[in-house]
């Protein structure tokens, strides 16, 4: 949240189905056909095309199930060094249309909407749409209005390849009439329910409703929807993504296991793509979490403040081996597992441990470097921990060298 | 085990299409028109390129018309590798492929699958699929434990 920005038009382009589109850039074959591009090391539908969707296959639903409503849908793998590419590519397009572009994910994009030479904003509106179309073969919707919110709320209204602009009051209401609270971007299912029993159920019931009230019901992020609802930017447009407060890595096994040595040799994955990350940023961490989800609906959490902050493998494994045994069910079947660092701060900006001695973190030091240069040189991974060789797997596949979260500079995820 | 492929109707060419009778294979997806081929099917059989004609050959001999031949329609990688065809006068084909079917999963397929064709007692033309175990992605998706061999792609 930042400070109120005022700013003549906001634009928001979402790619239409981007992980099909994008793969059929590259093969005509899957156009008009139903398809889903499958993650979780094939085991869950992660995008469907307009006729998977039609056939009622939901994002994020296992494979056997979209099979039983979709038979006649074609999977593909997922290619996140792909999809960047052509991330890149649109986002150099918005960029040639507008002065300040926010690359908020992978899909979607806010940017500030100037119409220029006689140009309305309509124009501007089918014009980023059809040069993104032209030169890259993405189709993707674009909506324009007086803020953010709205503007994301048109374009979801004006899928697929659409482009719309709506800046007059009469029209913003008739479409905020139409939709229902749940689809502004911050109001979900427990949101939504605090707001039922005082009749706000649409985008304009809540426009329209009590600015202190919805405060009070949602605090002071809802109100700031509220704002936006009613044509006041209050949420700016961040040309470069603001530093992170928290750094994450982990996801699903694909295949859920029980095996301790296993569920070890993901931990150590997840860190040491961890700490790549904090090295990245240049920072370091306090506190580590390491979350595992079970398949019986159970999560465990182990957490650990460290007694400096640090990136460094050795105290960090450390710090993560005990929240790992305090996150472990035994016996249960774990499906997902997270490690999360907090309590960030710039590297080298902290006293150290005295009872870290100086040639220990020399070494340590060393190590990471040279760990650095050689998967530089050959390839991510290609030096890791041995304790990993128990997801050969995993690292035979070259997909998962790669994922979504490890696309830089956006937003959100 | 990947039990079917389809083709897109367009890369066959039309006299193939009417003297194999595969009018009555075609099926459609997305307003395209394929030509489906089944080890199931009562008929089963296999397009392959070979030198430099697209044809359509009996796949495998699950219905043991052959005496000598397995009776089954694939053939593993480390098999050949070992020699097992080696006196039985096999040649690599390709299996030209859009599409793969196994446990109700039809997959994406680039180029098409590798086969071994050879020749049964009656000098008919028999082709095998070849496989190697399934990767790890391939078994998630599938359930299957061997997938076929690809042309110049692995998934």
């Amino acid at each position: 949240m930042t400070a109120r920005v005022r700013s003549p038009a906001v634009g928001h382009l979402d790619a239409d189905c981007f992980y099909v589109s994008a793969e059929r850039v590259r093969d005509g074959f899957l156009r008009d056909k139903p398809v889903g591009v499958l993650g979780n090391q094939g085991a869950c539908v992660i995008a469907k095309s307009y006729e998977m969707k039609a056939a009622g296959v939901k994002t994020g639903e296992p494979i056997w199930e979209a099979l039983v409503k979709c038979p006649e849908g074609i999977y593909v793998k997922r290619d996140f060094r792909w999809y960047e590419v052509l991330s890149r590519r649109m986002l150099d397009v918005a960029r040639e249309l507008s002065p300040r572009v926010e690359y908020y994910s992978i899909d979607e994009f806010f940017f500030q909407a100037v119409a220029g030479g006689g140009q309305t904003l309509q124009e501007l509106a089918l014009a980023i749409r059809d040069r993104i179309w032209d030169r890259i073969g993405v189709p993707v919707t674009v909506g324009i209005a007086r803020t953010r919110t709205l503007a994301k709320l048109i374009s979801d209204a004006a899928k697929p390849f659409g482009a719309l602009a709506v800046i007059d009051r009469e029209a913003e209401e008739k479409l905020l009439a139409g939709r229902p609270v749940t689809e502004i971007t911050g109001i979900a299912g427990r949101r939504a329910a605090r707001l039922a029993p005082w009749g706000i159920t649409t985008c304009l019931d809540l426009a329209r409703a009590d600015r202190r009230q919805v405060r009070s019901l949602l605090t002071a992020t809802g109100e700031a929807l509220w704002w936006e609802l009613n044509g006041d930017a209050v949420q700016a447009i961040h040309t470069r993504r603001p530093a992170h407060k928290v750094l994450s890595r982990g996801g699903s096994f694909g295949e859920s296991t029980a095996r301790p040595v296993v569920l070890y040799a993901w931990l150590v994955r997840n860190l040491e793509r961890l700490i790549e990350e904090l090295r990245f940023h240049g920072v370091t961490t306090g506190k580590l979490t390491v979350a595992i989800q079970y398949k019986t609906g159970h999560a465990g959490v182990g957490q650990r403040a460290l007694p400096v902050p640090s990136d460094r493998f050795d105290l960090l494994l450390e710090a993560a081996r005990p929240c790992l045994r305090m996150a472990w069910l035994p016996g249960v079947q774990a499906s997902h597992m997270h490690l999360i660092a907090e309590d960030l701060s710039a590297r080298g900006q902290y006293a150290l441990d005295l009872f870290d001695p100086p040639q220990r973190r020399a070494r340590a030091e060393a190590v990471a470097l040279l760990k650095e240069q050689v998967n530089d040189r050959h390839g991510r991974f290609a030096l890791r921990s041995a304790a990993t060789l128990h997801l050969p797997a995993i690292y035979r596949d070259v997909a998962n060298a790669y994922d979504i979260c490890d696309i830089r500079g956006k937003i959100c995820f | 085990m990947c039990v079917g492929i389809a083709l897109a109707w367009s890369e066959l060419p039309t006299e193939l299409i009417a003297r194999n009778g595969l009018d009555r294979r075609a099926h459609e997806r997305g307003g395209e028109r394929e030509v489906r081929f089944f080890y199931r099917d009562r008929q089963p059989r296999l397009p392959i390129w070979r030198d430099g004609r697209l044809q359509i050959v009996r796949w495998g001999n699950g219905r043991g018309q052959s005496q000598f031949l397995p009776a089954t329609g694939w053939t593993w990688q480390t098999t050949i590798e070992e020699g097992y065809w080696r006196n039985l006068e096999a040649v690599f084909v390709d299996i030209p492929a859009s599409l793969g079917f196994d446990h109700g999963v039809w997959f994406r397929i680039r180029q098409g699958i590798r086969g071994i064709l050879v020749p049964d007692e009656h000098g008919a033309a028999i082709v095998y699929m070849i496989c190697e175990p399934a990767s790890h992605y391939y078994q998630i998706m599938t359930r299957s434990t061997r997938m076929p061999v690809l042309i110049e792609e692995r998934i």
